[in-house]
């Protein structure tokens, strides 16, 4: 990454340039944000209805709704659509013109990241909103969650999209390692509160949900937020959270540093 | 004279490729046991360009241009020798070095597809910490000197190939490089934009005096921008020098043409080794040896009814297809 790295200035006009790039085609991914709520959605409705007038788990209908709205909006602030373009700008060239720039091509994928959450916000925060209320979600903030939901909510964003990075850096070595995303969201959906709230699940998947990084990229925060965790659970989520994303950045710059001297051995 | 902006020196890349038959039994073959074939893309080669030269490197497909290109831009590690560019070695990437440095590559696009070219503009002058007043005035010199005032609001990718290739160029120059890397900027464009083009980069040249390495397939290309050539085949260097005398160097025969005054002429009346390249209506072509051309011509303004006659090179398209299809002998 050397110097290139510290080039903000021309980092800052790439989001710029980029969030208007995409807002070029904002129905498109208002249709893609849209589709990425009805898998959540149908949840909710199936919790929901196992509640009934009672609680499933110890949640309350209110309590579901109010999870899944936070839940939507927080996957898809946590969403990387970058990572899903890494492999193709390595196998077709593209990933030329990055390296010929005084700026690491970091940049660019940090770029569409702040750029495409932007754009999918103008249409997610207003459907949450619309929903919370047609739903009668039940809001029971308190000061200390609403504090530890933000840097949560951040982590999980960097963990998520690092972790996707890696795997998108495989592309330097294998074609297609796009497969590999697609378990990551899989795994996402299976162990990350999306099927079902961890609190839900049957023993050894909560278990495993709990010590593999999958939560900690999504529901975490949400969890946070709706006041499900005990503090000590709160504490051992942080340390977790924040261990595996040194784990990400670890296998992130490895992988970039011998990706890199791949690339100028064989060439795009 | 001034020190070399480029120093290249035995440099060579060999790749290494995975190499499998076709076939779905090949293919799973390739699974456990993957083989694998070294292909010597350059070979050991050597050469120096001078500040504000514009060269002209020419081979056939696959020759190793681009990968020499792509050497000298920072974009791959050589296997051996050296290169220095501006006093750098190219592929550490420092930013200092890429700052004047730029490369344009005809088959691809460095700009943003579904905004306007003014913003990629703005994008590329702020990455490269160009005052945004030196950029303006930058852009400004060069949509006039391209003729595209009109093209600056539309999307990209509204663009025309030849409309496409005018903003990469504007791309690449935003920053004032020193060194220019162009590869293939006028493939596929049609004669006049391939014409417009040129007259540019030959302005441009001459008013910035920057240091220009061009690949093209067009020989037309070449001829009109290029005093000097350099010809790569096989990744080794065959000729460095001047265009005229690539000819000279490669194609050991002249073409001697004659027209007569009567049509009608006796072929057997020339001397042995002489080639008919064409013959219709009076008007004849003749290939002959380079050290046989004075005698040849005295010979047919002596024996024939000549109304005209011209020595000549053959044309440098010939040439090259010769060498591209049959080596150096």
């Amino acid at each position: 990454m050397s110097g290139a790295s510290a080039n903000l200035r021309g980092g800052w006009a790439l989001v710029k340039a980029t969030w208007a790039s995409w807002m070029e085609h904002r129905g498109f991914f208002y249709l893609v944000a849209f589709s990425w709520m009805i898998p959540l959605l149908i949840y909710m409705f199936i919790w929901s209805t196992a509640a009934g007038e009672g609680t499933v788990g110890g949640l309350t209908r209110g309590d579901l709704a109010s999870y899944y709205v936070v839940l939507i909006l927080v996957n898809q602030l946590t969403f990387s659509t970058n990572n899903w373009t890494v492999g193709d700008a390595i196998r077709y060239g593209r990933f030329n013109f990055l390296l010929l720039r005084p700026l690491s091509p970091v940049y660019d994928a940090l770029a569409s990241e702040v750029a495409v959450k932007v754009v999918f916000m103008t249409f997610a925060l207003p459907l949450a909103a619309i929903l919370a209320l047609l739903l009668r979600a039940r809001f029971d903030l308190s000061l200390a969650n609403s504090l530890a939901f933000l840097p949560a909510l951040l982590l999980a964003w960097a963990l998520r999209w690092l972790w996707g990075y890696w795997l998108a850096l495989l592309s330097f070595w294998a074609t297609r390692a796009d497969a590999l995303l697609s378990l990551q969201e899989s795994l996402i959906f299976l162990l990350a509160g999306q099927v079902a709230p961890v609190v839900l699940l049957p023993g050894p998947m909560q278990a495993a949900a709990t010590i593999l990084p999958f939560r900690y990229m999504v529901s975490f925060p949400v969890e946070i937020l709706t006041g499900q965790l005990s503090s000590s659970d709160l504490g051992i989520g942080f340390a977790l959270q924040v261990g595996w994303l040194f784990v990400a950045l670890a296998l992130f710059v490895v992988l970039w540093r011998a990706g890199l001297r791949r690339y100028s051995a064989v060439g795009g | 004279m001034s020190e070399p902006h480029i120093v290249v020196r035995d440099l060579s890349k060999t790749y290494r490729v995975p190499e499998r038959e076709a076939g779905l039994l090949a293919s799973l073959r390739g699974l456990f046991q993957r083989s694998y074939r070294d292909v010597e893309a350059v070979r050991g080669v050597t050469f120096d360009v001078a500040p504000g030269e514009m060269v002209g490197f020419i081979g056939p497909n696959g020759a190793g241009k681009t990968t020499t290109l792509k050497m000298l831009s920072g974009l791959l590690y050589p296997t051996a020798g050296e290169a220095c560019v501006l006093g750098f070695s190219p592929w550490e990437r420092r930013p200092d070095y890429l700052r004047q440095i730029s490369m344009v590559m005809g088959n691809k696009s460095q700009m943003l597809w579904d905004i306007p070219p003014l913003d990629t503009f703005r994008v590329l002058g702020e990455i490269y910490h160009v005052p945004s007043a030196q950029a303006q005035r930058t852009v400004d010199e060069l949509v006039a000197l391209l003729e595209m005032e009109d093209l600056l609001t539309k999307p990209v990718r509204n663009l025309s190939l030849g409309e496409r290739m005018k903003c990469e160029l504007v791309a690449g120059l935003l920053h004032r490089p020193q060194v220019l890397f162009l590869d293939e900027p006028t493939l596929g464009l049609d004669v006049s934009m391939q014409g417009r083009l040129r007259r540019f980069l030959a302005e441009y040249n001459r008013q910035r005096d920057v240091t220009v390495i061009l690949t093209s397939h067009y020989m037309a290309d070449v001829v009109a921008l290029c005093p000097r050539v350099i010809l790569i085949h096989h990744g080794q260097l065959l000729y460095d020098g001047e265009l005229q005398g690539l000819a000279q160097r490669l194609a050991p025969f002249k073409l001697i043409r004659v027209a007569l005054r009567r049509p009608e002429w006796d072929p057997e009346g020339l001397p042995p080794g002489v080639d008919i390249v064409e013959s219709e209506n009076g008007r004849v072509t003749l290939r002959v040896g380079r050290a046989q051309a004075p005698a040849l011509t005295a010979h047919l303004l002596n024996t024939l009814p000549v109304a005209d006659l011209a020595v000549e090179d053959p044309p440098i398209e010939a040439v090259i297809d010769q060498v591209y299809q049959e080596g150096v002998s």
